[in-house]
């Protein structure tokens, strides 16, 4: 069967009346829940299973997909106006989305935002359709050993987001490693840094710590800076204001195709993800950009490329699931439980065996992105009044909301005390010009960096030599080594060129 | 001094009657909640989604299941255990953080005298494996491999200190041979580094897809039951190994729970053993019926835990 064969067959599916209202279904509660700080796409997911037993797989299928990749746009949402995650994918978006509404450019930040979700929405869909079983092969070349290396990578480049010192970065980053060691002992089992609570035992929730480092602590910088006093945030006055200009989307263009291209390779990957994604994306453009001293006030490629590279990996992910039966990460895990219920077993064989429910899928990502960006368009207007709503209104809320999205996450009141204690550590960490944004990320890639490092070490029976035998890992390493010796290779070189002229 | 007594006595009585009668109190007349103790979206996640959709049309109220993952399943138990026993919190659980962790880790509750409990509906299977175009074909030329060349066998396991791990640990533990066991996340990971060639044999209860491909060949089932898919593989046990640990699935509520509410949910449970729904998630799932009732299900787990506390001590794996 040809790529159009196959896709026109995927169409007739996903085209059906009642598979277009499960798709509307799934992508307008995403898009909700998305905007809903601690309550994601998994808890949603896992509520809504039931009602899928009875359903047709492919519709189920279609719904639960709208739910994962509407809860991308939704979690930009809050990331723009209040700085406030709704996702944890979203910690970039917080950067410099919310750096562009504070200079009264809301509107053209969520629009932008929807429509790079909306363009890599696109375009992963067909890398699915035209290399997707082949891409899946990928997921099995990249083993620890690469992985491990991809994300000594990442921990490299991971002090270049922040916008203030360089060394106060590096400190946050040796913070969020520290963090990240709490928790149960990946190869021994034993607790570390737990202080006897069972709870702590699987770590720190990633949401707690964004939520408390970006949203609680926001709301205490705003109640400091106000002083008591109704602060507003700028607000476009005409709709001309709110829509993106010719430059606005000069400057997007290549950072929406790249971070397309970056999520969807990550998302493959297991153990990547959206979040890392949108990171990589956002390193790449500051990387890149002629204006690098414009990020983290308001660039809109730091907005542009993350947001297309946070939505082209929740694509990217249903490759693995599809093709391998294999779950990326907790929700595609959700789903792959969801078609096993209905005695669906995704493998490299359900191409063929399953062709409806294969493309139907698929095609139905084309139908549900253009239904966001349908869906976000005119809800902008609508999400900027948003910022009228005085500050002695909004941050009260914004603390509620993070409050009950910590309690949500594992129903413990444990994870409330902690998101506050974090609010607090992330105030006075801003206080002292710290940024927390490189501690989020490290705190993301120090358990997946040590997992892998370590699985990797007893694959190479005890010696690191395995990172060098591997040209994946080999190659990764030798990056990592030019990025820390640039600044000396660029003197030398400098110095060089002096000499000879 | 004695009348004294007696009237205390008398007054302990009235005061335990309301209780008497409050435990012949209908019961189910409010929804009930159960605890899923793991992440969603895997078998224990998911049988109770089954479990509870079936069983509020035969209750007649909602059951409302409720994520509290953490520590192997311990952290959701532990909280559960500490919960006045009414019948209306249950908690979902796999027989790790029952029979398992206890003996290998600190738990927050004695899973001999903290629960009581309900019923047992699932065993799955988590067959030793290897690639196909691997050049062992028994368990015993592994075996004679890895006696040949120590530490050269590099082996997951779904769960680290899971049944399935124990299980093989000490399979290559009593016959003397030196391997590297690399933990991975879940059995999903495991297959992954089995497929890509980074281990030479995993033990996982996601086995079902690569072996309909031949893409694996099972060498031993860890667990004590023989996967009705592959009839031919013996079990460990079978096969003269120490342990073949099962890893199942049940329901369980705090100390003390009534026993109309016990009986009530035996009831369920049976029923739902029955519901080709739940017939259709056990094939799906690669699972099979494991049914054993209260009084069955309280005795087996005494008997598990004593019994296997012996061996992990005799091969040196138990907890100091």
């Amino acid at each position: 069967m040809g790529v159009i064969d196959a896709l026109t067959l995927g169409f007739s599916v996903s085209l059906s009346w009642q598979n277009l209202y499960f798709c509307f279904i799934g992508v307008t509660l995403g898009t909700a829940v998305g905007v809903l700080p601690g309550l994601g796409p998994t808890a949603t997911i896992s509520l809504l299973l039931p009602l899928t037993f009875k359903m047709e797989p492919v519709s189920a299928l279609i719904m639960l997909a709208g739910i994962f990749y509407g809860a991308m746009y939704g979690g930009s949402i809050t990331s723009i106006l209040m700085r406030v995650p709704g996702e944890a994918a979203s910690v970039i978006t917080c950067l410099d989305g919310h750096a562009m509404a504070r200079k009264g450019r809301a509107g053209v930040a969520l629009g932008m935002s929807a429509f790079a979700s909306f363009a890599a929405g696109i375009l992963s869909t067909i890398a699915i359709a035209v290399v997707g079983p082949l891409a899946a092969q990928l997921a099995f070349a990249f083993g620890p050993v690469e992985r491990a290396a991809l994300v000594l990578l990442g921990l490299v480049m991971v002090t270049m987001i922040s916008t203030g010192s360089r060394a106060n970065a590096l400190a946050m980053v040796g913070l969020g490693l520290l963090l990240a060691t709490i928790g149960a002992d990946f190869v021994t089992g034993m607790d570390r840094f737990t202080f006897g609570r069972a709870e702590l035992s699987d770590g720190i929730n990633i949401a707690l710590l964004a939520m408390g480092m970006f949203g609680l602590s926001e709301v205490l910088a705003m109640a400091d800076k106000a002083g008591g006093a109704v602060r507003l945030l700028p607000q476009p006055k005409r709709l001309v204001e709110m829509l993106p200009n010719r430059e606005d989307w000069r400057r997007s263009a290549l950072p929406i195709g790249r971070g397309s291209a970056i999520g969807f390779f990550l998302g493959i990957l297991p153990g990547g993800g959206a979040l890392i994604a949108s990171f990589a994306s956002y390193i790449a453009e500051k990387k890149l950009s002629r204006r690098p001293q414009e990020f983290g006030h308001g660039a809109i490629e730091g907005l542009a490329g993350p947001e297309a590279a946070n939505n082209a990996a929740a694509q990217g992910a249903f490759i693995p699931l599809l093709s391998l039966g294999i779950p990326a990460n907790a929700i595609t895990a959700l789903m792959l439980g969801a078609l096993m219920i209905q005695g669906v077993t995704p493998g490299p064989k359900l191409a063929l065996d399953n062709p409806t429910l294969y493309w139907g899928t698929i095609t139905s990502l084309f139908t549900g992105n253009l239904m966001l960006l349908v869906l976000n368009l005119p809800l902008l207007w609508l999400f900027v009044m948003l910022l009228r709503i005085p500050q002695y209104v909004l941050s009260p809320l914004i603390a509620l909301f993070c409050l009950i999205g910590a309690f949500s996450l594992a129903n413990s009141p444990l994870d409330v005390v902690l998101v506050v204690l974090l609010g607090l550590a992330g105030y006075a960490l801003r206080k002292a010009d710290y940024d927390p944004a490189p501690l989020v990320i490290a705190f993301v890639l120090g358990p997946i960096f040590e997992k892998a490092f370590r699985q990797s070490l007893l694959l190479g029976y005890g010696s690191p030599r395995i990172f060098l035998e591997r040209p994946i890992s080999a190659t990764l390493l030798a990056c990592c080594l030019l990025m820390l010796s640039w600044p000396l290779l660029r003197r030398a070189l400098a110095a060089w060129r002096a000499r000879r002229s | 001094m004695l009348r004294h007594t007696a009237l205390l006595l008398l007054a302990t009585l009235a005061a335990a009657a309301p209780s008497a009668q409050a435990a012949d109190a209908p019961y189910p007349t409010k929804p009930i909640r159960i605890i899923s103790p793991f992440d969603p979206g895997g078998t224990s996640d998911l049988s109770t989604r089954v479990i509870a959709d079936i069983a509020k049309d035969i209750l007649k109220v909602p059951v409302i299941v409720e994520n509290r993952p953490g520590a192997g399943g311990t952290v959701g138990i532990g909280q559960v255990a500490k919960l006045p026993p009414d019948g209306y919190t249950l908690v979902q659980f796999s027989s790790s953080p029952i029979v398992i962790r206890p003996l290998v880790a600190n738990v927050p509750y004695d899973p001999t005298k903290d629960l009581t409990y309900v019923g047992r509906y699932l065993v799955s299977h988590s067959p030793l494996m290897v690639r196909a175009d691997s050049p062992w074909k028994t368990l015993a030329e592994l075996v004679k491999y890895a006696e040949a060349n120590p530490g050269k066998v590099r082996w997951a396991a779904g769960a680290p200190q899971g049944a399935a791990h124990l299980s093989t640990e000490a399979l290559f533990r009593s016959a003397n041979v030196k391997t590297t066991f690399v933990p991975t996340g879940g059995g999903a990971e495991a297959m992954l580094q089995l497929g890509g060639g980074q281990i030479e044999a995993a033990s996982a209860t996601d086995f079902a897809g690569p072996m309909a491909e031949g893409k694996v060949r099972l060498l031993a089932e860890s667990g004590p039951v023989r996967i009705a898919t592959a009839p031919n593989v013996q079990t460990y046990k079978e096969l003269g190994y120490p342990l073949s640990l099962a890893v199942y699935l049940g329901l369980a509520g705090p100390a003390g729970l009534p026993p109309n509410v016990v009986k009530t949910w035996d009831d369920t449970l049976k029923q739902v053993m029955e519901h080709p729904r739940f017939k259709e998630f056990l094939k799906a799932q690669n699972a099979s019926p494991y049914y054993a009732n209260s009084a069955d299900l309280t005795r087996d787990v005494k008997a598990e835990v004593g019994s296997l506390k012996d061996t992990l001590q005799q091969m040196g794996m138990a907890k100091k």
